[in-house]
Formats: structure tokens, sequence, C-alpha cells
């Protein structure tokens, strides 16, 4: 990633000729960062209340429902949650928003990292990427996805669903709307949009905080996991 | 692999957001909320039953607001609830697909359901023990989404139906979660006290997530909000009985971090939606002023008034306001003299009345279109506070606003007593955007629902 900011970097050295321009150029980089989503930054941008110091309310129970694991395996929702914290999110691997899963996925991926050291937590966490869209994204489909991006000793799950008859109750549980695009002809063509939301869900599955965008954000889940963790003591 | 995936997310953001800084739909509601994109196709209004009119029930009315329909500017729906709640505020979900609406009197939340038929909305859900359930909270007035959660601030409290009150917390099927109790001289529950008071009072909540911060204003408990209006200015305990105070919170962890004093019955909040842009404005009903809440060069949130709303002196009692998508004005009613005042507020610290139109006999709300090129007014305060007995000055009117020549212009008004409807309140808007990849058209009209 650092190689791809510093050409970006150099691109707009090439296009710049006056120190105005490179100023100009790099004031829009800048805003163009700051207007990412909070969770592509590395800085959180406020202070962090101390883990414990606050309580994480049961929003409610959260749902279960059948799922195909990667290696085509039926199971479901809460036994793979295997009395954990779990982390999961709703993805689809043809997703180009970047605020959008790829945001959800790399503050996932983020998480084992910042956690790699630390196999005290990252042994009781469970993290479950689960597809939108059973239609493309078969059981090969989500392992591919999933290859490379667990390669720390996380336990991370690339679910999808048999069809849409198993993945639509998931989806009302978990409000989980969702926006899909058809051809003229009628025929299925994807996923066009969904709202984001990653799930907080400790190990008696209540969810006990939810996601989205302006708050994914690797430090602040890795906080309310040790908050979590700590109401347990 | 993964990490040239993420790098190629990076690169693919400048494209994205470009593509959708300059669209969206209202400007005065939640971060989280999924936005209309262009057009929207129609206007609920959560409306005050009046007794002799129509069925006197309070009811959501729905508004065709879409210039290529047939019905464009009638009266699509009425969703009558039974009986008068107090009919007043409303909030939708962050999904869009439930629009949650108060009663003051009453305390129930009806959820309406708007997404399975925008143009028929239908009762889904009505909570009826929000006072047993809270631990004492009176007077459900905003409904603001939070992710998966509806945050729910009150008006007054079941001891003594004064304005001390919490916020109420509910998950998205509307089951209660939690009550954060405003902070008091009593039980300052870890707040700073910056001022003289610390009342407890509540009224309007928003939030500034980049911030981790929450803003909560005050305005009066039941006792006052359902007492006549010329009555209660003659009473002058009553008239003690009002908030004076803003409250900074934690918004993470919930817990208020400060009491600033803000004199004279804070109303609305309106966060800034820039993304350096660390303020909320507010406006005083008692004071008449614009107050400036805003974080300073070392981090703390302050409180200033920055600008007069006509003239105090002749208490014109400002009421709604709405910031512009750009941060640059601000729309703020006076419901006596029943103006829509607008200010610029490229400097947020001295706001200068632009413009000011007359827009009827009494006006409350103003909700505009993201592009600010639409303006729909209302006129409803509260049952026992509007001008007209028989609610014969009610009305949902439409404008169009011309910024550069900074001009108003008439479109359409639905008349809500000639219609028998009652008094209009609250507006929110809908659109088939949110919920189809498809319009009625047929035509491809592409909706981002999570930005």
């Amino acid at each position: 990633m650092k190689k791809i900011i510093i050409l970006i970097l150099l691109m707009s050295c090439n296009h710049a000729i006056s120190d105005d321009t490179l100023k100009s150029e790099r004031e829009l980089i800048k805003s163009e960062r700051t207007s990412l989503a909070i969770g592509w930054r590395d800085n959180l941008g406020y202070k962090l209340p101390k883990s414990g110091s606050y309580e994480l309310y049961k929003i409610r129970k959260s749902g279960n429902g059948d799922v195909i694991k990667e290696n085509g395996e039926a199971d479901n929702l809460h036994n793979l949650m295997n009395n954990k914290i779990t982390l999961l999110s709703f993805i689809y691997s043809n997703c180009t928003d970047t605020n959008g899963c790829p945001l959800a996925t790399s503050v996932f991926y983020k998480i084992q990292e910042k956690l790699k050291n630390n196999k005290k937590i990252l042994n009781k966490l469970k993290m479950i990427s689960l597809s939108f869209d059973p239609t493309f994204d078969t059981p090969e489909i989500m392992s591919l996805y999933g290859k490379g991006l667990s390669y720390i000793d996380a336990d991370w799950d690339f679910l999808t669903t048999e069809s849409y008859n198993k993945l639509s109750p998931i989806l009302a549980n978990y409000d989980q709307p969702v926006i899909r695009k058809y051809k003229d002809d009628g025929t299925y063509d994807g996923v066009e949009s969904h709202l984001l939301r990653v799930y907080l869900i400790d190990d008696k599955k209540f969810i006990r905080n939810v996601y989205n965008v302006d708050f994914l954000h690797p430090d602040l889940l890795i906080n309310d996991i040790k908050t979590l963790l700590l109401s347990n003591e | 692999m993964h990490l040239r995936k993420l790098g190629i997310s990076i690169l693919g953001a400048a494209f994205y957001l470009f593509s959708h800084m300059s669209f969206a739909d209202e400007t005065c509601m939640s971060p989280y909320m999924a936005k209309i994109v262009g057009q929207e196709d129609y206007v609920y209004v959560w409306t005050l039953g009046v007794e002799g009119l129509g069925d006197e029930q309070d009811k959501l009315v729905t508004i065709d607001v879409n210039p290529k329909s047939k019905t464009y500017s009638k009266v699509v729906s009425v969703l009558s609830v039974g009986g008068r709640n107090e009919a007043h505020h409303s909030g939708l979900s962050d999904d869009r697909h439930y629009l949650w609406a108060g009663g003051l009197d009453s305390n129930k939340i009806f959820i309406f359901d708007v997404h399975t038929n925008p143009r028929k909305p239908t009762l889904h859900k009505v909570i009826t023990d929000f006072v047993e359930k809270t631990g004492g909270i009176v007077g459900p007035h905003t409904f603001y989404a939070l992710p998966g959660r509806m945050m729910v601030s009150g008006l007054s409290n079941n001891k003594d139906n004064g304005g001390r009150t919490g916020l109420a917390e509910y998950n998205s099927k509307g089951e209660f979660v939690a009550s954060h109790w405003l902070p008091t001289d009593g039980d300052l529950r870890g707040a700073k006290k910056e001022g003289k008071f610390a009342d407890g009072y509540g009224y309007d909540v928003r939030v500034q997530p980049r911030r981790n911060i929450m803003l909560t204003s005050s305005f009066t408990g039941w006792s006052n909000y359902m007492m006549d209006f010329g009555q209660m200015l003659q009473d002058g305990e009553a008239m003690k009985r009002f908030g004076n105070t803003m409250v900074v919170w934690d918004l993470h962890t919930r817990k208020p971090k400060k009491v600033i004093d803000v004199p004279g019955a804070p109303l609305e909040i309106r966060c800034a939606w820039g993304a350096n842009n660390n303020y909320c404005f507010t406006t005083t009903a008692l004071t008449s002023k614009i107050w400036l809440i805003y974080e300073d060069d070392n981090g703390e949130w302050q409180g200033k008034a920055v600008a007069d709303i006509g003239d105090p002196a002749k208490v014109p009692l400002p009421v709604d306001i709405s910031i512009t998508s750009d941060d640059k004005g601000l729309w703020v009613n006076t419901f006596m003299d029943g103006h829509a005042r607008y200010f610029d507020i490229s400097d947020p610290h001295n706001p200068v009345q632009a413009y000011g139109e007359q827009i009827g006999g009494q006006v409350n709300m103003i909700s505009q279109s993201w592009d600010g090129k639409r303006a729909y007014f209302s006129t409803s305060l509260l049952g026992n506070w509007d001008k007209d007995s028989g609610g014969e000055m009610q009305w949902v009117k439409l404008y169009e606003w011309d910024e550069e020549k900074l001009e108003l212009t008439h479109k359409w008004t639905v008349d809500f007593h000639k219609e028998k409807l009652g008094r209009a309140h609250q507006m929110r808007f809908g659109a088939y955007s949110l919920y189809s990849s498809k319009t009625k058209n047929n035509k491809k009209d592409v909706t981002l629902l999570d930005k």
C-alpha cells in the first residue's frame, strides 16, 4: 500500500510545474484522503475512551441462519460464532464501493494485524464476512476472496448461502436492505447497493454495537472488543 | 494480493467521492441515513388532528411532490392513527424503511412502513410503553437514526411534568435499549458545568461522528408545552421553566461531557456537513438569537451567540432551522411573524441575514432538498400554541429557491384546513429510488444507500 501512496505522490509531482501547483495537488490529495471513510485512515481523529470504562448495551439478540462455508460444507451462523466475540460483516466479492465492502474487509484485515501479537484477544475473536450475493459468490469465489486476507492465525470465515431463500431471513434479521440490478430482460445482474453495517456480537450472541461507514475503524472496534472481554472477567 | 486490493480501493476513492459530493437529499437528517439522489417523490407530513375537523385524528399525510407525476402536489394517502397524541416530530430509520413519529402528550411512538409502498405508508408498530420502559421519560420528540438504532430525545418526565428529561435509545425493531438522563446540578453524571445552569432539560439531538460528539438542546416540559400559549406567557412561574443549556456528550460512551449555557430555550440543532467544519447551529426561542456551538483550537466545545434573528424585542420566536449542504446558508423560520429568513453563514462566527420573506400567518418547519432548490414549509407548532384555534391557518407550501437571485418563488400550497386534515407539522421525504434500482418510469436512477 505504501508503494501505491508514493506512486500517487509521484504522479502529482510529475504534473506539478510550479510550487503553487504542487501545493494545490497535495492539498487535493489531502482533502480526498480526509473525505475517505474514517476506517481508511490510521488516525481515528479523537481520543478513545479507556476500554472497559463504558457500557456496550445489549441491543438485541443476533439472528441465525443457514450458511455455506468456503469448503462447501453447510453450517449455521450461531454455530460458527462458536461462543466467541464475533464481528459480522455483509459483503459481496464484486463490490467496488470504496467506502463499502472493501472498507469493511480492510478494517477486519487491520484488526487481525493489530492483534497478531495479542493471542489472548485474537483467540477469543471470530470474524465473519458473509456474501449478499449467493448467485455470483459461490463457496469457491468466497474462498478466493478470502485467500491471502486471513493469512494470520485469525478465525475469519468467508461465507455464502445456498440461495436467496436462505439469505433473505438473515438479511431481514440484520436489517440489511439490498438493491439488486436486473437486466432489461429481467435476469439478475448483481448487487447495486447496500447499507454498510458491521455487527459486534458478544459470546452470548447479543448484538452489542453496530458500525457503519462513520464508525468503522479498527482502533474503535478493538476498543469495544476489549470492553466486552473486560465485562466478562 | 490483499494489499493490492486495498491500494486499488484508495485510488478509486477520488472518483467515488467526486461523484457523490454534490447530490443527496434533506440537509438536516442524520449523517447515517440513506440519501435520496435528486428529486424526492413524496413528502410525509406528520399531522396533528383538530377537534371538529375531518376525522379529528392525528395522521400521516403523503403528498406527491414529483413534478412528473399526474398527481403532483396532491395528497395521495392519509393514514389516521386513532385519536390525538399531540403529533409533533418524526424521523426516518437509517435505512429509510421506517418513519418513527411521536405523540408528545400520549407518549406513543408510531412506526410507519414507508418502503413497501412509498406512496401508501402503513402503520407497522406502535410503541405504547415509552414512559414505563425509559424509567419516566415523557414527550418523545426527536427521532435521530444511529446505525441500527434510533435515539429519541424526551421533553419531560413523569414525576413533575417539568423539563428534566433524557434520551431513550431503541433498536431498529422498536425495542428499548437504554435511557441516558441529561445532567443536572444534583447529578452531573460526570459532566463539567461550564456556566450557571445544569437544568437537565432536553429537546433536539444531533451528532458529529468524526469528532465523537453528540449535542442536545433544551426546551420545556409537559406542563408548559400542553398549556395554552397566552396563559403560559402570563404565568411568571411557567416562563421560568424553559431550558438554558446545551450538553456536549461523548457519542460513543453516551456520557455527558460538558454543560454549556445557552439561555432562552435552544431548540433545533443543525451541524455542518463539511469534513473540517466542526460546528453546529441552534436558535433560541425566547431570546431570538443564532448560537454557534463549535470546537475551538484546543479541541474544546464552546457556545456563543453570533447573530440576532429579526428584532428580539418583538419575540419573533425562531422555530425550525435548516442548513444548506454546502454549509453556506441557514434558513431560520420565525413562528410569530410567519417569516423565513436566509442567513449567510460562510463565516459561521458572523452570520448575516441575506434574505427574508413572509410565508404565511405562522410558519414552523422547513425541509429543503440537498441541492437547496426546493424548500417545503409547514405551519403547526403545538396544538395549544398555534395561532389558529380552529386549525384554519394550516398548510404545506413548496417554494423554489434561486440562490443566485436570492429569491423564493411559491409553487403550490396544500391547504390542510380545507382538506380537513389537521395541523401540518414535520415533513420527511420519500423516494422510489431508495428501494429499487428502477424508478416507476422504469428509468435507471442509481442510488447508493449508505452515503
